[in-house]
């Protein structure tokens, strides 16, 4: 089984790295024969086809075993180092990233004096550092990198998935207020309930406070959504857009004045049996009609308020 | 006054209009993972429960705000304690204070227009009002339901209006009249199951026992993990939602202070001023 350039600096025991695990490997051999039998055979038996009407039916067999195998021995190859494409396709931000920041350096380097790059450098580094709305913006694309990764962890150690070992596709992930957001299809194997058994252990693996994990949308079970929390939100002020409808300049529609009530305080409002009376009665079925209703409403609020 | 377009229902139209209409979902808040959250409220009620200070009054404040800059839509007030609902009296259609009788009556004409709609639906041939019919939006908002049901007035009183409510409730659905109401803990004796069942979006904010939250939000959910008694005491505004995702959603109401509330009505005031300009302000206070 080919594995990866041994690395001892990573001290391993065995002296091995393994990058494609064994259960995947055996199950890309599989495929690899699968395929290449498919594609040799199709291809062989169309170009004879195609052939047979120019040629001589032997000359086509011929041809078509000359173009079948080479194009079986290619899909082979493919499916061979799909695992490996699957894995450069994982890691495509952190590889581009690195690309791009070394091929600007050497070019910098190339064509700028020191101290150009020295500003350059500067201001990559430092408008970032120093603008703290970039700089969030930057940490939580940095921490949707990351959580694909962990996500991607999870499903592959812990997570049992099906017999060929495929794991789910992650899609994209974006930030949220309280983290990331992550779209994820399902492979067979899984379903939402088996993923919710498990999101403790998801949101240790992410570094995160709580996952919770739903349907992305009505149709397909497989398609999932899970919620990355960081931070609590619900205990932040939220403001409302009505505020801003407002135009502050627009002249004030004349109101009645408000009436001024009286007796704000218990010595000024004097002792009504008949009120009390008419009071207690809004709980007996045979009372009359408390005058409080028609009554000034300043005299009777607090008291009855205070009951419920 | 500028004219003023007639509605099939003889009634004058509100000509205001910044853009806002009922029929668009209202703004009540954040989610838990800070995503704004809408209600479709005409097409729904919305009930409001939870102990004194969780912020029910917010909710209902934002959903008056709402409806008094929406285009074409009316306001019917109930606040027994006058200063909740106060600042919109000016522009409701209908504020009712402490009196069961005036209640009662207000409940009679909203269930006559609510009928009057499904005739009107019924000669149309259809089953639900929407936004292209030019029929005005009635919301009607009742702060501290338990005032009405159990406090103020005779048993009788109380029990017309219940019966009142419910059937407003239930018929305000599909003809554009939906009912926002609050009270601090809806049990049988505040408010009968049969009517609070009829309240499609309900906002549990914070209880101080889990029946309480299970009354709001409905049997089972506290066993489930969705419990507002486990909201934090000082984290006025957050409830649990309970909307037509199924499932109860953390949420945190958006919070109108008294002079956003106040800017808000004068604003509304000042849209609304063709029909304004006539108000009678005996009917209002």
């Amino acid at each position: 089984m080919p594995k990866f350039t041994p690395n001892r600096a990573f001290g391993r025991r065995s002296g091995t790295v393994t990058v494609i695990e064994a259960k995947v490997h055996r199950s890309s051999e599989r495929r690899a024969r699968f395929a290449f039998i498919i594609a040799a055979l199709v291809v062989g038996v169309v170009t004879m086809i195609v052939a047979s009407a120019t040629m001589h039916p032997i000359l086509a067999a011929l041809l078509g075993v000359a173009v079948g195998g080479p194009s079986g021995a290619l899909a082979w190859a493919l499916f061979r180092i799909w695992p490996v494409i699957r894995l450069v396709w994982w890691w495509l931000p952190e590889i581009a990233f690195v690309t791009a920041v070394m091929y600007g350096w050497v070019q910098l380097a190339q064509h700028t004096p020191m101290w150009v790059r020295f500003v350059i450098v500067g201001l990559v580094v430092g408008v970032p550092a120093l603008v703290p709305a970039i700089r969030r913006r930057l940490i939580a694309l940095a921490w949707c990198v990351i959580v694909r990764h962990r996500l991607r962890v999870c499903f592959a150690q812990f997570i049992v998935a099906n017999q060929s070992g495929s794991l789910p596709l992650i899609l994209w992930a974006r930030p949220t207020p309280v983290g990331e957001r992550v779209w994820i299809y399902l492979r067979p194997g899984l379903s939402v309930a088996d993923l919710q058994g498990r999101l403790e252990k998801i949101a240790v693996a992410c570094h995160a406070y709580s996952v919770l994990v739903e349907r992305a949308g009505e149709g397909n079970s497989a398609y999932l959504r899970f919620d990355i929390k960081r931070r609590e939100v619900l205990t932040a002020n939220v403001g409302t857009p009505l505020v801003d409808v407002v135009d502050p300049d627009t002249p004030k529609v004349p109101r009645q004045p408000a009436t001024m009530p009286t007796a704000l305080d218990l010595p000024d409002v004097a002792d009504e049996p008949a009120l009390a009376k008419a009071a207690k009665s809004a709980g007996n079925p045979n009372g009359k009609k408390p005058a409080a209703s028609s009554a000034d409403p300043s005299s009777t609020d607090d008291d009855i308020n205070d009951w419920i | 006054m500028s004219s003023i377009a007639r509605d099939p229902l003889g009634t004058d139209r509100v000509p205001v209009g910044p853009g806002l209409s009922m029929f668009d979902p209202m703004f009540v808040g954040i989610d838990e993972f800070g995503e704004a959250v809408f209600l479709d409220v005409v097409y729904r009620n919305l009930l409001a429960a939870g102990e004194p200070g969780g912020g029910k009054s917010g909710l209902l404040n934002l959903a008056a705000g709402t409806a008094a800059l929406c285009d074409n839509t009316r306001l019917v007030l109930f606040d027994a304690k006058w200063v909740e609902l106060g600042p919109w009296r000016h522009i409701a259609d209908e504020f009712v204070g402490r009196d069961l009788d005036h209640a009662i009556s207000v409940l009679r004409r909203l269930v006559t227009v609510a009928d009057n709609r499904y005739q009107w639906l019924l000669a149309h041939e259809r089953r639900k009002v929407n936004r292209y019919d030019d029929l005005s939006v009635i919301v009607t908002i009742i702060d501290e339901l338990a005032m009405y049901s159990t406090v103020l007035g005779t048993k009788p009183q109380q029990e017309e209006f219940e019966s009142l409510l419910r059937g407003l409730v239930s018929l305000g659905r599909a003809c554009g009249m939906p009912v926002i109401a609050a009270t601090q803990r809806p049990s049988w004796d505040i408010i009968p199951a049969s009517l609070r069942d009829l309240f499609g979006f309900r906002a549990a904010f914070r209880c101080t026992s889990l029946n309480s939250s299970n009354i709001i939000l409905g049997q089972g959910w506290a066993e489930q993990g969705y419990n507002a008694a486990d909201i934090s005491p000082t984290n006025q505004g957050a409830a649990y939602l309970l909307a037509e995702g199924g499932l109860p959603r953390r949420v945190k109401a958006a919070y109108l202070s008294d002079a956003d509330i106040y800017a808000i009505a004068d604003y509304a005031a000042w849209l609304r001023r063709p029909t304004t300009a006539a108000f009678d302000w005996g009917m209002a206070a």
